[in-house]
C-alpha cells in the first residue's frame, strides 16, 4: 500500500497545522499544536502529508484531504488507536457523518443540543469506544477549545 | 643535521629558532635565521635548511626553494633536505626540477618505495611515458604480492600503470596488462569499463559489445554504455537503435533511461506514441522530477506541443473520471496523478513563458495539498521568472517553513532572498544551520560555502554596496589560493597510501582551478565594480554638498546652514574624541598585532568594505582578477570584453586591440562586443599621437573587422543584420546615439520597439533596456523612460521593475490571483 504513517517533529509542524486549518471547520490555537507535538501521526500518501491524527485518548482531530479521502487512509489512522479507549465528539455535518468509528465498535453514547457555537448543525454526537475488559483508561470526556 | 658543536651562544639561538617554528612564529625565527647565517662560520649548520623551512611555512616557496638549494650545496646529500626540495619544486610545478631531484633521492634510498614512485610520476607528468612505465614496471616487479591475495595498494599501482599506458595510446599493452591482473584489481566496475573503451579503440567491436552488454545489466541507467555499445554495434539507423532501448526496457521494466532516450531520437507520431506510455507510467506512480528529465526536449517546438496536448487531456479527464482518458477502465488513478499532472503542467507553462496559466495550475494542486513543498517551490520559481523576486522569497520561505530540517530547501530560500536583496534575511534564514556562536556570514566563509558568497556579490552590487561585494570577491578568490595552497600535504600523503591516480587527478584539477565558475562569477563582479569605481570613485566627502540652495528660500537656507554648522561642531569634537581614544588603543593594538603576526603563518590583512571600495588603482586590482581568466577561461566571450573595458580606460592600445580579436573569433555579432568595437574604433581616430608601428598594426588588423566602413555603415549593418532581436537593437541604439547625438529620438525609438516583429521580449532583455534608459546611454530621457516603463507594464504586468513606484513597496497586491489561494487556507467560518 501507498499509505504510511509518519511523524509530526518540530521541523514539519506547520505541514499539520496546514492540514487541520483547510480540514476543520474550526481553528485550533497555538497551544494545541504544541501539545500535539509528543502524540500526533500525520498520514502520507507517497510521502505527502495527507491526514492528520493527534492522537490522545480523546480523540480531538481526525481527518484528511478532500482529494484523498475515501482511500482508506481514516481507517489506517484508526488501525493506530484500535488498541485504546477512545472518546469524541462528532459534528454532523451536511449528512456526510461518516460511519468509520462505528465500524470500528464505537458507539453513539449521547446527542449534545448545540453543542457547537460557530458551525452549523451544531449538534454533536458523543461516541464512545470502550474494549471488552474494562480498565482504568477510560479517558475524561475533554472539552474542545472552540 | 649538523655533525659539529655550535658555540654556546648560537646554539642557544639555534634552540629559539626551533622554538619559533613550533609556535608558527616564522618573523621571529626568520630573524635569528638571518643573524646565524649571516656569520659564514656557522652557516653550514643546518641554518639554511631551517631558515628555507620557515620560509616555506610562511608560504614563501620561491624563497624556499632558494634556500634549500644553498643547504643542498653545503650537504649534497642530505636526503630531509632533498625530500623538502622535491616537495616545494611539486608545489610549484617546476617538473624538470622535480625529477632531478627524485632521481637524486632514488639513488640515495633505491630501496625505499616513494623514492620509485615519484621517479615515475615526474616523468608521467613530463609526459615522457616510455621512461615512467619502465620505472613503474620495475618497481611493480619488486612488490610482492602473492596472485590470489587482494591488496588495495598494489591494486592502485596497478590501475595508475594501466593509466599511464592509455595516455601514451598504448592500447594493445593496456589491454593485455589489464587482462592480466584483473584478478588482483579492486574496482571491478573500472577494469569492465577500461575493457570496453580499449576494445573499442582497437576496433574489436564484437567483444566489446559483449563488455557494453554487461556493464548495462549492472547498471542500466548510464548513458555513457549505451554510447559505447551503440558505437560498437556500429548503429546507423534509427530502427535499430529503438530496437536496442526496446530489448533493454524488456530486461530491466524499471529503468527509465531506455525509455527517456528514444524520446530524444524520434519524431511526430511515434513520439507521441512513446511519450503517452512514458508520461503514464511516471504520473502514475508520481515522479516528481518528470519535467527536468523531459525539459531538454523544450527545444523542438512540435514535441513541446504534443506534450502540452496529451498532458492537458490528462488533466481534464483526471478532474472528471480518475482515468486519464474518459473512456478507460481498469483501475482508478489516485487522487495523486492529478496532483503531479498539475504540478508539471505548471513548470512546462512556466518554461514557455504563459506564467498566468502556470500560476493557475500551481495553485490548482496547492489547493488540494497545501501541504507539498515541491508547489511552492516551483510556485517561487515561476514568480522569480516573472521578475517579482521579493514574492518569490516569499513562497520560497513558505516552502522551507514546511519543513525546517531540510537545509536544501533552507540554502534555496535563503539565495531567493539574496536575489530579491534581502541579504540580512538571508543570512538569518542560513543561521538555522551554521555553527553556533559566530555568524553565519563568518561560518559560511570558514566553510567555504561559495555559492552564498558569490549571490551576496551580485546581491551588494545590485544594491550599490561595492565595499561589501568587493570583501565577498576577495574572500572567494582567497578560497581559491587556501584549496591551491593545501594540495601541499598530499605531495606526501598520496605517495604514502599509494593512491596515485587520484593524486594525479587531483594535480591536474589545481591545475585549471580557477576555471571554476565561482571563480568567473567572482572575478567578473569585482571587475565590473573597479571599473566602476574608477569611473566614478567615491569621496570622502559628505553628501550635503547636494543641497541646492537656488530652490530654497533665505530663511530657510539661513535655518539649514546653521544646522549644518552645528552639526559639523558636533562632528568636530565627536572626531577629537575619537581621535584620541584611537591613539591609545593604537598602542595595545601595535603590540598584540605585532603578536599575532607572528603567530599566524599565513597572516592575511583583514578585509575592509570601506577601504577596499576606495582603493587607489582600481585598475590594477581588477587586472589581478582577469589573469586567470585569461588563462584558464579563453573560450567564454565575456573574459575578453571585461578585458577590454580594463585596457580601454588604461590606453593600452594593442591589448585592446587582442581583446576585440579574440572576442571576434568567438562570436562576432555580440551585442557587448559590437559596443566595445566601436568605441574602440573611435577612441583609435581620437588617438593621433600613437607610435608609427602601432598604427600600422590597428589599422592593419581594424580593416579585417570593419572592411573600410565607416563606424556609422558599420552600426547600420548591425542593424539590419539584427533587425528582430532586441538585445542587438540595444546596442545598436547605444551606439547610433554615441556616434551622433543628434539622433537621440531616433535610437531611442528603436530600443524601445516592442512590435511582434521584436523576438525576445522577455524579462531579462527589457530590464536591460530600461537600465540603459536610466544610466546616460541615451543621454537625458526621462519622459521616454516613463513611457516605455507603462509599455512593459501592459505587457508583463507582474514584472516589480515595471510597476508604478507607488507601488513598489507592497507589490504582492498587484498580482492577480496568487492571494485567492493563499486565502483558502485561512479559515472561513
Amino acid at each position: 500500500s501507498r499509505i504510511k504513517l509518519g511523524d509530526v517533529t518540530p521541523h514539519n509542524i506547520k505541514q499539520l497545522k496546514r492540514l487541520n486549518q483547510v480540514i476543520f471547520p474550526v481553528n485550533y490555537n497555538d497551544k494545541f499544536c504544541k501539545d500535539v507535538l509528543e502524540v500526533a501521526k500525520p498520514v502520507c500518501f507517497d510521502d505527502i502529508a495527507v491526514g492528520a491524527n493527534p492522537k490522545r485518548l480523546y480523540i480531538m482531530t481526525l481527518g484528511c484531504l478532500a482529494p484523498y479521502q475515501r482511500q482508506g487512509i481514516g481507517t489506517n489512522l484508526l488501525l493506530e488507536l484500535q488498541a485504546l479507549n477512545h472518546v469524541l465528539n462528532i459534528c454532523e455535518k451536511d449528512g456526510t457523518f461518516d460511519n468509520i468509528y462505528l465500524k470500528f465498535g464505537s458507539e453513539i453514547i449521547e446527542t449534545k443540543k448545540n453543542y457547537s457555537k460557530r458551525i452549523q448543525p451544531a449538534d454533536a454526537h458523543l461516541l464512545q469506544k470502550n474494549l471488552k475488559v474494562p480498565s482504568g483508561q477510560n479517558a475524561d470526556v475533554q472539552k474542545t477549545d472552540n | 643535521m649538523p655533525n659539529v658543536q655550535l658555540p654556546p651562544k648560537e646554539s642557544n639561538l639555534f634552540k629559539r629558532i626551533l622554538k619559533c617554528y613550533e609556535q608558527k612564529q616564522y618573523k621571529n625565527g626568520l630573524k635569528f635565521c638571518k643573524m646565524i647565517l649571516s656569520n659564514p662560520k656557522f652557516a653550514e649548520h643546518g641554518g639554511w635548511h631551517v631558515y628555507g623551512l620557515l620560509q616555506r611555512s610562511d608560504k614563501k616557496y620561491d624563497e624556499a626553494i632558494k634556500c634549500y638549494r644553498n643547504a643542498l650545496k653545503l650537504d649534497k646529500d642530505n636526503l630531509q633536505i632533498l625530500r623538502d626540495l622535491s616537495l616545494l619544486q611539486i608545489q610549484m610545478r617546476d617538473l624538470e626540477g622535480y625529477r632531478e631531484t627524485r632521481y637524486q633521492l632514488l639513488q640515495l634510498r633505491p630501496t625505499q618505495r616513494a623514492s620509485w614512485i615519484g621517479y615515475a610520476i615526474a616523468y608521467h607528468l613530463l609526459k615522457d611515458y616510455d621512461m615512467a612505465l619502465k620505472l613503474l614496471e620495475e618497481f611493480r616487479q619488486t612488490q610482492q604480492v602473492p596472485p590470489n591475495k587482494m591488496d588495495y595498494e598494489y591494486s592502485e599501482l596497478i590501475l595508475y600503470q594501466n593509466q599511464v599506458m592509455r595516455e601514451a595510446d598504448l592500447f594493445q599493452e593496456s589491454l593485455e596488462h589489464i587482462e592480466t591482473y584483473e584478478k588482483q584489481i579492486c574496482d571491478k566496475l573500472l577494469v569492465e569499463e577500461i575493457k570496453g573503451e580499449i576494445l573499442l579503440k582497437l576496433g574489436r567491436l564484437k567483444e566489446a559489445s559483449e563488455v557494453f552488454k554487461n556493464l548495462i545489466d549492472r547498471n542500466a541507467e548510464n548513458w555513457c554504455y549505451y554510447e559505447g555499445l551503440e558505437k560498437a554495434l556500429q548503429i546507423s539507423t534509427l530502427e535499430e537503435r529503438l530496437q536496442i532501448y526496446e530489448e533493454i526496457s524488456k530486461q530491466h521494466p524499471r529503468a527509465i533511461t531506455p525509455r527517456r532516450l528514444p524520446l530524444t531520437l524520434v519524431p511526430g507520431e511515434r513520439f507521441r506514441e512513446l511519450m503517452d506510455k512514458f508520461l503514464r507510467v511516471n504520473f502514475s506512480k508520481g515522479c516528481p522530477p518528470l519535467f527536468t528529465t523531459l525539459k531538454s526536449l523544450y527545444y523542438n517546438t512540435e514535441k513541446v506541443s504534443i506534450i502540452q496536448e496529451l498532458v492537458t487531456n490528462y488533466e481534464a479527464s483526471l478532474k472528471t473520471c480518475d482515468f486519464f482518458s474518459p473512456h478507460e477502465n481498469g483501475e482508478k488513478e489516485p487522487p495523486t496523478t492529478l496532483l503531479w499532472v498539475q504540478y508539471f503542467l505548471a513548470q512546462h507553462f512556466d518554461k514557455l513563458g504563459q506564467y498566468s496559466l502556470a500560476l493557475d495550475y500551481i495553485n490548482a494542486a496547492i489547493a488540494s495539498t497545501p501541504t507539498l513543498i515541491e508547489l511552492f517551490y516551483v510556485k517561487a520559481k515561476i514568480y522569480k521568472h516573472i521578475g517579482n523576486l521579493k514574492e518569490a522569497a516569499k513562497w520560497m520561505d513558505e516552502a522551507q517553513s514546511l519543513d525546517t530540517a531540510d537545509r536544501f530547501i533552507n540554502s534555496k530560500c535563503a539565495k531567493y532572498m539574496l536575489r530579491a536583496n534581502m541579504i540580512k534575511e538571508a543570512e538569518e534564514m542560513c543561521s538555522k544551520f551554521t555553527r553556533e556562536g559566530t555568524s553565519a556570514m563568518e561560518n559560511l566563509n570558514e566553510m567555504q560555502c561559495m555559492w552564498f558568497q558569490t549571490e551576496c556579490i551580485s546581491a551588494y552590487q545590485r544594491l550599490g554596496k561595492y565595499g561589501d561585494a568587493l570583501k565577498k570577491c576577495h574572500e572567494v578568490e582567497r578560497h581559491f589560493f587556501e584549496i591551491t595552497d593545501d594540495q601541499f600535504d598530499f605531495h606526501t600523503y598520496c605517495m604514502r597510501k599509494m593512491t596515485l591516480r587520484a593524486y594525479v587527478d587531483l594535480l591536474r584539477l589545481e591545475d585549471i582551478l580557477r576555471r571554476h565558475a565561482f571563480y568567473f562569477k567572482a572575478a567578473r563582479s569585482a571587475i565590473e565594480i573597479y571599473l566602476k569605481l574608477y569611473d566614478n570613485p567615491l569621496t570622502n566627502e559628505s553628501k550635503q554638498q547636494e543641497m541646492n540652495s537656488e530652490n530654497v528660500s533665505a530663511k530657510e537656507l539661513k535655518k539649514m546652514l546653521s544646522k549644518q554648522r552645528r552639526a559639523q561642531k558636533k562632528a568636530k569634537l565627536e572626531e577629537e574624541r575619537k581621535h584620541a581614544e584611537r591613539e591609545r588603543q593604537q598602542k595595545n593594538q601595535k603590540k598584540k598585532r605585532d603578536e599575532e603576526e607572528e603567530e599566524a603563518s599565513g597572516f592575511k590583512e583583514e578585509l575592509i568594505p570601506e577601504k577596499l571600495e576606495r582603493v587607489e588603482n582600481p585598475l590594477e586590482e581588477a587586472v589581478k582578477f582577469l589573469i586567470p581568466l585569461k588563462n584558464l577561461v579563453a573560450d567564454n566571450i565575456d573574459t575578453h570584453l571585461l578585458a577590454f573595458e580594463i585596457y580601454f580606460r588604461k590606453g593600452k592600445f594593442l591589448l585592446m586591440l587582442q581583446s576585440v580579436k579574440r572576442a571576434f573569433a568567438i562570436n562576432s555579432n555580440n551585442p557587448w562586443l559590437h559596443e566595445c568595437l566601436i568605441r574602440f574604433s573611435k577612441s583609435v581616430s581620437n588617438h593621433s599621437n600613437l607610435p608609427d608601428i602601432v598604427s600600422k598594426v590597428l589599422s592593419q588588423e581594424m580593416q579585417k573587422i570593419f572592411v573600410n566602413k565607416d563606424l556609422e555603415s558599420f552600426n547600420e549593418d548591425f542593424l539590419k543584420r539584427n533587425a528582430t532581436s532586441l538585445q542587438h537593437l540595444l546596442s545598436g541604439a547605444k551606439m547610433m546615439y554615441f556616434l551622433d547625438k543628434s539622433r537621440q529620438e531616433k535610437a531611442i525609438a528603436l530600443a524601445t520597439r516592442l512590435d511582434e516583429t521584436v523576438n525576445d521580449k522577455n524579462v531579462k532583455t527589457l530590464i536591460k533596456v530600461s537600465e540603459a534608459l536610466l544610466d546616460g546611454s541615451f543621454g537625458n530621457c526621462s519622459s521616454q523612460y516613463e513611457e516605455y516603463r507603462m509599455a512593459c507594464h501592459n505587457l508583463l504586468p507582474f514584472t516589480s521593475a515595471f510597476l508604478p513606484a507607488v507601488n513598489e513597496i507592497d507589490s504582492p497586491s498587484v498580482a492577480l490571483n496568487h492571494t485567492a489561494n493563499y486565502d483558502v487556507l485561512a479559515n472561513e467560518i
